[in-house]
């Protein structure tokens, strides 16, 4: 059997050479130092069912501000640790009373992680590109290691949702991922979100969750068609809309497919 | 009503009033005999058999981690929170996490009420049982975080710290603490000149000794408290006794463990899966959807200079609800060395600041 | 510590469910999270129940002892109220003693009962100006997922109602019920932008302007009341809100207290 519930403490191999993540050596012996699931491939490495999202550099993570300094910002990163965003990592200059003005408490961004030391003090940075405050839409949050579940094989299931549903989407390392769109795409969106975790297990899901949003489009596609006939301009609208999307939806087509064969590939391999 | 419900024993020649674990003075009969002479205990017992254990894991929702165990009429709940940050910052310690274990007896638990919060008695069982965990967390992995463990003791029925501490140890596995082993843990006590494992209540007030232990898997002993009375001869019995007891409760402990998710293969699946994303790919999606997003809010700096600065103050308006506020490019100064210096400095007051505030 | 802060996304998100007449778990507002009351879980309390609203989780124990009256009172019994905001509850909880929200809190479940004239005091009598029977609840709250006000008033009453007085343990005659006259039960609604829900979540509690939590008995009657937060409410409110309360009280009554 190559994947097993262990819990802390158990032995794994007697072979040194096969540690991986999540183990220890004792005499010469791998043992494991989580509860989860070791994985025998390659190395023995142990997945835990549980934990918390550790911020490592160059993350991509959104942040809640908590506090505010006369120079910094405190993020609260959904992590032990509470990251720092400097003045000097603003894109802006900023004068120290305007600190509230640009993040006030409750206040969300995405940002990068610039730094980690051993201390695990953590600094951030918003001057980099597509990093920014936090404004509209909605924050949802997932555990953190399911976040390449939400992104899928090579990106496949989140440009499938935002295909689907029109909606812009971020997914941030710390699990929590912020989406932006109409009122009822964002209601699909995150139940399609909720699915994913929930259901993360059934293969095949990329599929599952397309067609759980075609369905509910061709719903929508009704609805809006009844509504055409005594609005027009919602129509004009919409198409507007469609087609502002069309030139994305291509691309995104066919990363969905290789995401897709690759989906069926692991379904194959697993059975 | 304690005086006149007190009972006395007599240890070598001494008169000692009999009290319980938290200092109430018993009031039942002492039995006869607590041995049959089939060898059996009052509650029908072998000599080196535990009290029946159940345990459930994940019973909090707020909680990293939990556990709901019942050992005999003990009833139990722990629970886990973190790694988290701790606040006062001059309590962290830089290269690891520490741990704090808090034991506690809700008011209602014992036969007379106990006054709510810690007692001298709690406040030593949680030192104790902290350093029971001491050998086996890896603090080293989260450095200046803290891992907060709490063990509330709903209904107490004899051996509550051990029964604390095997709850204890669930719960930091389902918070996904990384640990060498779990952590297990029983008494032995001496009754009618017997030794007995795991002691009940009548057991617990009438003894003649109580030896608490909590070890590793390896049998490395992390808690040791006793008192009473044993011999040197005893006492070596009395330990082998306790190793035999803390093996079969961690086999319990391996088994509700491995049934919480045994009968949900596909978690199992899902989980490899993910793990066998390469992190570096996620990284790159995660690159890949910032790009997509449409971002000009910083681009090109110098050159948008502007536009930029009526974001600003579409920004302040909101905020502010003052439409008059203004901001003009020359309030802006320029970035320099010395700047970053100074503010570098202000930093390290502020971190300082904030951590002592709270 | 952080997780006090909530993403002011999440408010906004909050409010504007609000405005289209919805809540964040779908509820109506005037429906409560699915509600279980289970009695006599400890052997050691004379009475005990444990109750859940959601996710909120609370355990009631009542313990009594032989005291004396007060003086302005010989002949009735003593009521005390405590109530524990355990660490282990929240990652928002402080171990120490207990924090004005939970001395609130503890004093809200405590009028709801005393006020209510719930308990016969005249029979926890046992010799009058000398011994009196002291009625200690203890709420301990074992999982905060917003609204512990109701669990903890639902709780109490429900482990009163089990609570067998331990007179011959004592010397002091025959065991005997704990003598109940009335059952109130405590509803606690928010107000998110003026419009008035009941049993919120966490994150409604955290979000809304008031709160006001309604006690209310067999007839009808009202027994306790409070307003907490900073916001304020017209009297049309009020008036809206004790209607709503009174409904919802007879309701948990009804389906939660009158078979135990």
């Amino acid at each position: 059997m190559d994947r097993e519930i262990v819990v802390p403490g158990q032995l794994l191999s007697e072979n040194v050479e096969e540690s991986g993540a999540g183990t220890y050596v004792k005499e010469g012996k791998v043992y494991s130092l989580l509860y989860g699931v070791a994985n025998l491939k390659n190395k023995i490495s142990v997945i835990p069912f549980a934990g918390k999202y550790i911020p490592s550099r160059k993350d991509f993570v959104i942040g809640i501000v908590f506090e505010i300094t006369s120079s910094n910002w405190i993020f609260d990163i959904g992590s032990p640790y509470d990251g720092l965003l400097h003045v000097s990592e603003y894109p802006k200059r900023v004068d120290p009373s305007m600190m509230r003005d640009i993040f006030d408490i409750g206040d969300c961004a995405i940002l990068r992680i610039k730094d980690v030391d051993a201390t695990m003090k953590i600094e951030l940075t918003l001057r980099e590109k597509g990093l920014r405050k936090i404004k509209g839409g909605r924050l949802l949050e997932v555990p953190s290691s399911k976040v390449p579940r939400v992104i899928g094989h090579n990106g496949s299931m989140v440009s499938m949702l935002k295909k689907e549903t029109g909606c812009e989407i971020f997914v941030g390392q710390n699990g929590r991922i912020w989406i932006n769109g109409k009122d009822e795409n964002m209601d699909k969106l995150s139940e399609a979100i909720d699915i994913i975790i929930r259901e993360s297990h059934i293969s095949g899901l990329t599929d599952r969750i397309s067609h759980f949003l075609q369905v509910n489009e061709e719903d929508n596609k009704k609805c809006r068609n009844e509504e055409d006939e005594v609005d027009t301009e919602q129509k004009e609208s919409w198409e507007k809309m469609t087609s502002v999307n069309e030139k994305d939806s291509e691309r995104v087509e066919k990363i969905n497919d290789t995401g897709r064969m690759v989906d069926q590939l692991l379904d194959t391999d697993e059975n | 009503m304690k005086t006149e419900n007190s009972n006395y024993v007599s240890i070598n020649g001494q008169k000692f009033e009999i009290k319980n674990i938290i200092g109430e003075s018993i009031m039942a009969n002492k039995p006869e005999k607590f041995i049959d002479e089939n060898g059996l205990r009052l509650d029908g017992r072998a000599v080196d058999e535990i009290r029946p254990m159940t345990i459930e894991i994940g019973v909090l929702s707020r909680a990293d981690g939990s556990c709901y165990l019942e050992w005999g009429k003990n009833k139990i709940l722990a629970a886990v929170y973190g790694p988290r940050e701790l606040h006062p910052r001059r309590m962290q310690k830089p290269d690891e996490a520490i741990v704090r274990y808090r034991y506690n007896m809700a008011a209602f638990s014992v036969e007379e009420r106990a006054r709510p919060g810690p007692s001298r008695r709690s406040i030593e069982i949680s030192k104790v049982s902290r350093d029971a965990f001491a050998p086996v967390i890896m603090t080293k992995y989260y450095p200046s975080a803290v891992i907060d463990v709490f063990a509330e003791v709903l209904q107490a029925d004899a051996g509550t710290r051990t029964a604390a501490i095997n709850a204890a140890s669930i719960a930091l596995a389902d918070a996904g603490i990384p640990m060498k082993g779990l952590i297990s843990a029983c008494a032995v006590g001496k009754v009618d000149g017997q030794l007995v494992l795991d002691l009940n209540k009548e057991e617990d007030n009438y003894g003649n000794a109580d030896l608490p232990i909590a070890m590793t898997q390896d049998g490395e002993i992390s808690l040791l408290q006793m008192d009473g009375n044993l011999t040197k001869e005893e006492f070596k019995r009395a330990l082998e006794m306790a190793k035999e007891g803390c093996k079969k409760i961690l086999e319990i402990q391996k088994e509700a463990l491995k049934k919480k998710f045994a009968s949900r293969e596909e978690v199992v699946e899902s989980l490899v899966e993910i793990a066998e994303e390469k992190p570096d790919d996620v990284q790159k999606e995660i690159e890949l959807i910032k790009e997509e997003l449409e971002t000009e809010e910083f681009d090109d700096l110098e050159e948008d200079v502007e536009q930029d600065i009526e974001e600003g103050i579409d920004v302040i308006v909101i905020k502010t609800d003052e439409s008059d506020i203004e901001i003009s490019e020359d309030e802006f100064t320029e970035f320099n060395e010395d700047d970053d210096l100074e503010t570098d400095e202000l930093e390290e007051s502020d971190t300082l600041e904030v951590g002592e505030k709270i | 510590m952080t997780s006090e802060v909530m993403a002011s996304l999440k408010k906004d998100y909050i409010y504007n469910l609000m405005l289209k007449g919805k809540r964040e778990d779908g509820r109506a507002f005037d429906e409560y999270r699915k509600i279980t009351v289970q009695t006599n879980i400890i052997d050691k309390a004379e009475g005990s129940a444990k109750v859940c609203i959601g996710d909120t989780q609370v355990l009631v124990g009542v313990k009594l002892q032989v005291g004396a009256p007060f003086p302005d009172a010989p002949d009735e019994g003593v009521i005390i109220t405590n109530l524990e905001m355990n660490p282990l509850a929240s990652p928002d909880f402080e171990a120490g003693p207990p924090k004005e929200d939970a001395i609130e809190m503890a004093r809200v479940t405590d009028r709801g009962i005393r006020e209510s004239g719930a308990i016969d005091l005249n029979k926890l009598c046992i010799t009058e100006g000398e011994e009196v029977w002291i009625v200690f609840i203890d709420v301990h709250v074992l999982n905060d997922d917003g609204n512990l006000q109701d669990a903890s008033s639902l709780g109490a009453i429900a482990a009163l109602m089990t609570t067998k007085i331990p007179a011959s343990r004592e010397g002091k005659g025959e065991d005997m019920m704990m003598p109940i006259k009335d059952i109130p039960v405590g509803v606690t609604l928010v107000d998110i932008g003026g419009e008035l829900m009941v049993d919120p979540g966490l994150a409604e509690e955290t979000v809304a302007d008031s709160k006001l939590t309604i006690a209310s008995n067999k007839d009808g009657s009202i027994s306790a009341m409070q307003k907490t937060g900073e916001g304020m409410l017209t009297q049309e409110k009020l008036l809206k809100a004790v209607d709503i309360a009174c409904a919802k009280a007879e309701e948990i009554r009804e389906k939660y207290l009158l078979n135990i």
